[in-house]
């Protein structure tokens, strides 16, 4: 027995034979030098896999069925690729001028793409390379020989692959496919999107796989932990066949409850609401119980492109969510990025130390007339569904001021225009600065609500960037200072009468949340994927638990001696949600050597 | 209170200037996404359709072949880019004016 770990893309346990759709081809790519008078019969050679890998995907694309629709467009840019001069064009004058072959031609070419797509400044844009590579990964398969027909499966099987291109997914018959699992991709390959679309696990970036597995062999793939055991023991197949029936039923068990009420079963309602950036996940909110949307990252808009976006534009998508979410509240934060992060027409700043430099609400004062344009667009979006706004990274009294005068400057001037808006529109703030917290008495005054963004208060409270992998593991939600930190802040919302929520990655842990519950937070706002498993555990607790957890915690002096008071008291009260969690303890890594 | 992005007007067949060596129009990415595998694609496929040669440039970048998605894609234009479309053959002014309206039309 052996197990081979992946990178997890879709959830659920398969266990079945293996099926190899494509390997990487054997060894590596042959380079010969060709005497002249095979350079003519290998150009021929180099257009002949060309036009087959054509043909078939062509083919192919007949072949798609209605609900993997928009694999077609993919598939049309790979054709697209495959007709490309600079491909195949210049792979041809390889062979030509430098007397080489094919395969290594093709190589050479795609080598000085890769060149250039690697200097672009755009993610998106530098990840087309990836198609380039799928393309031409084909087309050696082609040359050295090799095609795979997918449509020979007889029985269902887990499918292995090097690379799932679009191509394969149009002529597959995805009922025969019980699970996915490929050498290649990452966390948001298309091999994930088509594994959740057919509801079935997934496990990408297995780099051993073509070495360990062969045809026929025996494997489970678990998608909830990112392996692949190889040939299981007796025991451990029965193991896992419970884990894959359980985590069936658990999860049909937790979707059936998501459209319940966040309350406890002595009648204490949280509210839980869903963080988004796009539009698009509006349906997944809903379709898993969110009660709102407690945070609209509105970044997303001003990414990616060479001109700021203009306040119509804003306008309509504000609008849009507001309308589609009514009567559930939306709240809006305003833009929170450095000037590195987004829209290319600011320029770069030459910042020693960007995440304590202009960004977030500072960046947008700097740049008051981006700011207003933003506002206005709110404002005017208010008059649909149930709006509100908040400001992040707020360190004191003047920064709510300047903002609401910003806000109201808006208003004035939407009332001069003739625009409607709502008048009473609910602003309130991000609490993630230490200094925030401190004087939460202060501010509370001053706003609606307050809405504590756990992410960058662990990482300013503690002094650790999370990504440094020399530090991370002491990113600890659970500190004592964080503990307190965000004890103090619910206290001093409720003393001034005022709602307060928690939109942090701790509001979709099931270790943290009951704590939250103690204190007698208003709201958690998480990533709509974890919805309906919080909101079951939030409706199997109960206060007086909470509230005793809560006492506990507080009373703890170090961080690990609190991660082992939750884990305990958790796993004995909710002993059956916990199984596809990870236990806070693993979490504690040791350092990075 | 003005808008940070005027939208500057878009080409008609008019910008289509005659020089020397060919015809070149100036284009604007007017679609959201910029010139994004889609647009990128269909830029391509049209621009494949005539003889001429039609070269591509962003300001202070190379040329680039029009009939290459991926020699389009590596300008990695976003929305708002000003291009300079340049072309050279028998059906040169026609495909210009081909491709203006592809720009024109957001490549719907």
């Amino acid at each position: 027995m052996a197990t081979l770990k992946g990178i997890p893309v879709s959830a659920g346990i398969s266990i079945g034979r293996a099926f190899f759709l494509n390997r990487s081809g054997a060894g590596p790519l042959p380079r010969q030098t060709l005497p002249e008078a095979l350079v003519a019969p290998e150009v021929a050679r180099l257009e002949r896999a060309f036009e087959q890998f054509a043909q078939e995907i062509e083919q192919a694309r007949e072949r798609i069925p209605a609900d993997l629709r928009e694999h077609a467009l993919i598939i049309d840019s790979h054709l697209m690729i495959l007709k490309d001069p600079k491909l195949a064009g210049v792979a041809k004058r390889y062979i030509q001028t430098l007397g080489i072959n094919a395969e290594w031609a093709l190589d050479k070419a795609v080598a000085d793409l890769e060149k250039a797509f690697e200097a672009l400044d755009d993610q998106y844009f530098r990840d087309r390379i990836q198609d380039v590579r799928t393309v031409s990964g084909r087309v050696q398969a082609r040359l050295a020989g090799q095609t795979a027909e997918i449509r020979a499966i007889e029985s269902r099987v887990v499918l292995m692959a090097h690379d799932v291109s679009p191509a394969d997914t149009a002529s597959l018959e995805t009922d025969k496919i019980m699970a996915l699992v490929t050498v290649q991709g990452g966390k948001t390959s298309h091999t994930g999107i088509l594994a959740r679309t057919l509801g079935i696990p997934a496990v990408v970036g297995v780099t051993e796989l073509e070495r360990e597995v062969r045809d026929g062999d025996l494997v489970v793939v678990d998608g909830l932990r990112g392996v692949v055991v190889l040939s299981p023991a007796e025991e451990e197949l029965a193991r896992l066949s419970d884990l894959k029936y359980q985590f069936e039923a658990y999860q049909a068990g937790i979707m059936r409850g998501c459209h319940l009420p966040g309350e406890t079963i002595d009648g204490y309602r949280l509210k839980v609401k869903a963080n988004i950036e796009m539009l698009e996940e509006v349906p997944t909110v809903v379709n898993n119980g969110g009660e709102g949307i407690g945070l609209y990252r509105t970044e997303y808009s001003y990414m990616n492109r060479a001109k700021l976006p203009t306040e119509e534009e804003l306008y309509q998508e504000y609008l849009d969510l507001a309308t589609i979410m009514s009567p559930r509240r939306v709240t809006l934060r305003t833009l929170d990025a450095g000037a590195d992060k987004f829209v290319s027409t600011l320029g770069s700043l030459d910042e020693r130390n960007p995440a304590l430099g202009l960004r977030a609400i500072r960046l947008c004062m700097h740049h008051p007339d981006i700011f207003k344009t933003q506002l206005r667009a709110m404002l005017r979006a208010s008059v649909a569904g149930n709006i509100s706004v908040m400001f992040p990274m707020i360190s004191g009294l003047r920064e709510i001021r300047q903002a609401k005068a910003m806000l109201a400057e808006a208003r004035a001037e939407l009332r001069q225009e003739g625009h409607r808006f709502n008048a009473d529109l609910p602003v309130g703030i991000m609490m993630e600065l230490p200094s925030a917290v401190m004087i939460a008495e202060i501010l509370a005054r001053e706003v609606d609500f307050f809405s504590i963004g756990t992410n960058d208060l662990i990482q300013y409270s503690l002094g650790i960037d999370r990504t440094n992998r020399f530090v991370s593991h002491m990113y600890q939600p659970l500190h004592p200072a964080v503990v307190r930190s965000i004890k103090h802040v619910v206290d001093a919302a409720h003393q001034a009468g005022i709602e307060v929520s928690l939109c942090g990655e701790m509001a979709s842990d099931p270790f943290c949340v009951p704590i939250l519950m103690g204190m007698q937070i208003d709201c958690i706002s998480l990533t709509p994927q974890a919805i309906p498993g919080i909101k079951r555990i939030i409706r199997q607790a109960t206060m007086d638990d909470c509230k005793n957890l809560l006492k506990l915690v507080l009373e703890s002096p170090s961080v690990t001696r609190t991660n082992a008071l939750v884990q305990e008291t958790i796993f004995r009260q909710f002993p059956d949600e916990l199984m596809f969690y990870s236990s806070l303890l693993d979490r504690e890594e040791s350092p990075a050597h | 209170m003005t808008e940070p992005t005027l939208a500057a007007p878009l080409p008609g067949a008019d910008d289509i200037l005659a020089e020397a060596d060919g015809f070149v129009l100036r284009v604007r990415v007017a679609n959201e996404q910029g010139l994004h595998a889609r647009p990128a694609a269909k830029l391509a496929q049209e621009a494949q359709k005539f003889a001429c040669d039609i070269q591509m440039r962003q300001d202070g970048g190379e040329a680039v072949d029009a009939k290459s998605i991926l020699d389009i894609l590596t300008m990695a234009a976003g929305q708002g880019s000003e291009l300079e479309l340049r072309a050279a053959g028998p059906d040169a002014a026609q495909a210009l004016g081909r491709l203006g309206e592809l720009f024109r039309n957001r490549f719907r």
